[in-house]
C-alpha cells in the first residue's frame, strides 16, 4: 500500500516536471505551440507504450459517445493557458490556482452528470479552496516585492 | 498589477478545462482503457492544438515578426513535455486500481504537484524563474489542499 502512496505523489512531481517543461517552451516559441508539441510528442511516445501493454482498443471505439472525443480539445485549450501562466506565476502559485479552478469544476461537472446537488462537506470544501484563493490576492503585494529583487 | 490579475483567472479557467478534460477523458476510458483513451486524446488534442497555432499566427501574428533566430538556441528537452504527460496516464491507471481508488490517487497526486511546486519554484527547477517562500504560500497551499480533500473525499 506504501508503494502506491508514494507512487501516486510521484506521479504529482510527474505532473509539476510535465507542466514546468511546456511552461519553459512557452516561454521561448508561444503556448499555443508548447501545447502542439505535448500532443504530438505524447501521442508519439504513447504509440509503442500501447504496443508494448497491448491495449489496443479500435473494436470498441464505435461504442463510445461522440462526446467522448471532445477531452482531446480541452487538453489542447489546456496544456496552452498552463503555458503561459506557469512562467508567469510560478509553479506552486500556478498550481495552486488550477487546482482551485479544477476542483470547483468538478463539483459542478458532477452536479450536471448526476443531478443530485452537492453535499455539505464539498460545498464546504468549495468555500475553503476559496479562501485559498482569496489569501493568494491578499498576498500579492509581498510578491510583487520579491520579484522586483 | 492588471497582468497579474488576468493570470490568476486565467489559471482558474484553466483547471476548469482540466476538469472537462478529464472528465471526457474518464468517458472514453470507461469505453476502452486509460492508456489508450489518453492516446486518442493527444491525437486528437494534436489536431486541435494545430488548428489553434494556424488561428494564433492569422489573427495575432504580424507578418514581419517572426522569432525564427530564438528558436534555434531551445534546447531539445523543452519538446519533451509530452512525455511525463502520458506517464501520468500510465502511472494514475495503476494508482487507480489499487486500493487507494480515485479519491486517494487524485488526493495524493494535488499533494504531489503542490510539493513540486514550492521545490521548483525554491531552486529554479527546470530553468524556471527562482521565486522566495514566505509564510503566506503555505497558508494558501493548507486551504486549497483541504478544501480540495473534502471536495475528493465528500461525495455522497
Amino acid at each position: 500500500m506504501i508503494a502506491y502512496i508514494l507512487l501516486a505523489f510521484f506521479n504529482g512531481t510527474v505532473i509539476g516536471t510535465s507542466r514546468a517543461i511546456n511552461g519553459r517552451l512557452g516561454a521561448e516559441i508561444g503556448s499555443v505551440k508548447a501545447s502542439l508539441w505535448n500532443h504530438l510528442i505524447g501521442f508519439l511516445f504513447l504509440t509503442p507504450a500501447l504496443l508494448l501493454l497491448g491495449g489496443w482498443k479500435f473494436e470498441v471505439i464505435p461504442e463510445a459517445p461522440a462526446s467522448a472525443y471532445i477531452g482531446g480539445f480541452f487538453g489542447a485549450l489546456f496544456v496552452a493557458v498552463n503555458s503561459y501562466v506557469f512562467p508567469r506565476l510560478g509553479a506552486m502559485n500556478a498550481s495552486l490556482l488550477v487546482i482551485s479552478g479544477q476542483m470547483i469544476s468538478a463539483v459542478l461537472l458532477d452536479y450536471r452528470n448526476q443531478g443530485v446537488a452537492p453535499t455539505v462537506t464539498r460545498c464546504l470544501g468549495v468555500v475553503i479552496v476559496l479562501f485559498g484563493v482569496y489569501l493568494t490576492r491578499a498576498a500579492k503585494n509581498p510578491r510583487v516585492k520579491d520579484k522586483s529583487q | 498589477m492588471r497582468g497579474r490579475s488576468t493570470d490568476w483567472l486565467l489559471a482558474m479557467a484553466g483547471g476548469a478545462l482540466l476538469a472537462l478534460m478529464i472528465n471526457y477523458n474518464s468517458l472514453l476510458a470507461k469505453h476502452t482503457t486509460p492508456v489508450f483513451a489518453s492516446w486518442v486524446a493527444h491525437g486528437l488534442g494534436a489536431v486541435a492544438a494545430f488548428a489553434l497555432v494556424v488561428l494564433y499566427s492569422r489573427l495575432f501574428r504580424s507578418p514581419g515578426k517572426e522569432m525564427e533566430p530564438q528558436r534555434a538556441k531551445v534546447p531539445l528537452w523543452f519538446y519533451l513535455g509530452g512525455i511525463p504527460g502520458t506517464l501520468t496516464v500510465i502511472l494514475a491507471a495503476v494508482t487507480v486500481n489499487s486500493g487507494l481508488s480515485l479519491s486517494g490517487t487524485i488526493a495524493l497526486m494535488l499533494l504531489g504537484q503542490v510539493l513540486f511546486g514550492l521545490v521548483s519554484d525554491y531552486f529554479g527547477l527546470f530553468r524556471t524563474p527562482k521565486r522566495r517562500i514566505v509564510a503566506t504560500d503555505f497558508l494558501v497551499a493548507l486551504c486549497i489542499l483541504s478544501g480540495s480533500a473534502l471536495i475528493i473525499f465528500g461525495r455522497a
